[in-house]
């Protein structure tokens, strides 16, 4: 999730993020992506457009302003997490 | 010709709110679309592409869940534990209420004791279903309408942990337990020869019926009685084990029963003492009922003492 956030900063839409997440180490799965992208824009996290300039209409994800916010802090959850797991691993 | 992304689309849209389908029906097909066009781009088949394309995106209704955000579970981890809870208390309580109270007014009504217990058994059935099946709908419900849900549970805190009961208190109970039983040995025993009623010799008529003498019933009754006893007080000073609890239970069963037995074939009160009294019938039955429901009573509490105990070893 915190990954779909940081990738879709820039706008981008369901099929091509699944590629790009596995291309960046995330593999996610089709089923799981699709609903998540949508839950994610009923909470707000999302902004989307539908764009219909190509043959296929597509749904453009971005990440909002509050999804921005979020994103940060679980960023930083995370480095919080990943510190201690580091420090606990390096004791040993 | 409708295809197989048509039925995949279709199967999952038919699981979604009416609100959602266009929507999500027009970014499905798009990306199922695109998934199949890439693979047909690498060199495969269309129809294998589409058949691949659409086992991974997997069952259509686990699909739909996640789109509608609905629960794959009946009752979630946040009410499991309230609803195990209260299945158990209503289980343990009204199912035996219901049976017991069937058996009574069969009872009563002088059913045979074969029809008795078959009555009683099934509606100690059909009470569980209802209440398994009511409870579990209910909490279903809450489950998925988070609005009806009553507050935020009390956060559970050390007050809540069950108090053992002292040694002391225990010891009160096992006084009282003695202190009742011989007087009511001593009350069963001199009921032959203390009586408010004499027949014309000026000899008391017993107020129990003598066929208890006769047959030594009486004193196999009494003797449950003081076994109970015994085994109250090897439960208090011996270490809980499996044979003593259910020795213990097996006495403690006996007595009760035995009076319900003697209570239906109308082998209790001396029917001599019942009409040199003047009792009607319905006395007796009275009397008959009272003893029935003290009996069922005192083998609730026998079963569920019991199954407390073997639950804290």
């Amino acid at each position: 999730m915190l990954a779909c956030l940081l990738v879709l900063r820039q706008e981008n839409y369901g099929y091509a993020l699944l590629d790009l997440l596995e291309q960046r180490g995330f593999a996610v799965d089709a089923n799981t992506l699709y609903p998540l992208l949508r839950r994610l824009e009923k909470q707000g996290l999302l902004t989307s457009d539908w764009n219909t300039d190509e043959a296929r209409p597509r749904k453009f994800y971005r990440t909002s302003a509050e999804g921005e916010q979020l994103a940060e802090t679980l960023g930083r959850d995370w480095d919080a997490l990943d510190a201690a797991f580091r420090a606990l691993k390096g004791r040993l | 010709m409708t295809t197989l992304t048509d039925r995949y689309v279709d199967a999952t849209l038919r699981r979604l709110p009416g609100r959602q389908r266009a929507d999500i029906e027009k970014e499905l097909r798009t990306a199922i679309a695109d998934a199949v066009d890439d693979r047909v781009e690498a060199g495969d088949e269309p129809a294998a592409a589409e058949i691949e394309v659409l086992t991974g995106l997997g069952d259509p209704a686990r699909l739909a869940a996640g789109y509608a955000d609905r629960p794959l579970h009946l009752i979630g981890p946040a009410l499991y534990h309230d609803y195990a809870r209260l299945l158990a208390v209503l289980l343990a309580t009204v199912v035996p209420a219901a049976a017991a109270g069937v058996g009574l007014v069969r009872a009563l009504h002088g059913a045979p004791a074969l029809t008795l217990a078959g009555d009683a058994l099934s509606a100690a059935f059909t009470t569980a279903v209802h209440i398994v099946c009511w409870t579990t709908l209910a909490f279903a419900a809450l489950d998925r309408l988070p609005r009806l849900r009553p507050g935020t549970a009390r956060p559970w805190s050390v007050d809540a942990l069950p108090e053992r009961p002292s040694r002391r208190a225990r010891y009160a109970e096992l006084a009282t337990l003695t202190v009742v039983t011989v007087l009511f040995c001593t009350f069963v025993l001199l009921t032959p020869v203390v009586s408010t009623e004499v027949d014309v010799q000026g000899e008391p008529i017993g107020l129990l019926s003598p066929w208890l003498w006769e047959t030594g019933v009486v004193y196999a009754f009494l003797g449950a009685g003081v076994a109970g006893l015994g085994t109250a007080f090897a439960r208090h000073y011996a270490r809980w084990s499996v044979p003593l609890a259910l020795a213990s239970a097996l006495v403690e069963v006996a007595a009760p029963l035995t009076l319900i037995w003697l209570v239906t074939a109308d082998r209790v009160l001396n029917p001599a003492f019942v009409a040199a009294a003047g009792w009607g019938p319905d006395t007796t039955r009275w009397i008959g009922i009272g003893l029935i429901a003290m009996s069922s009573i005192t083998l609730l509490q026998t079963v569920t003492d019991g199954l407390a105990q073997a639950r804290h070893r």
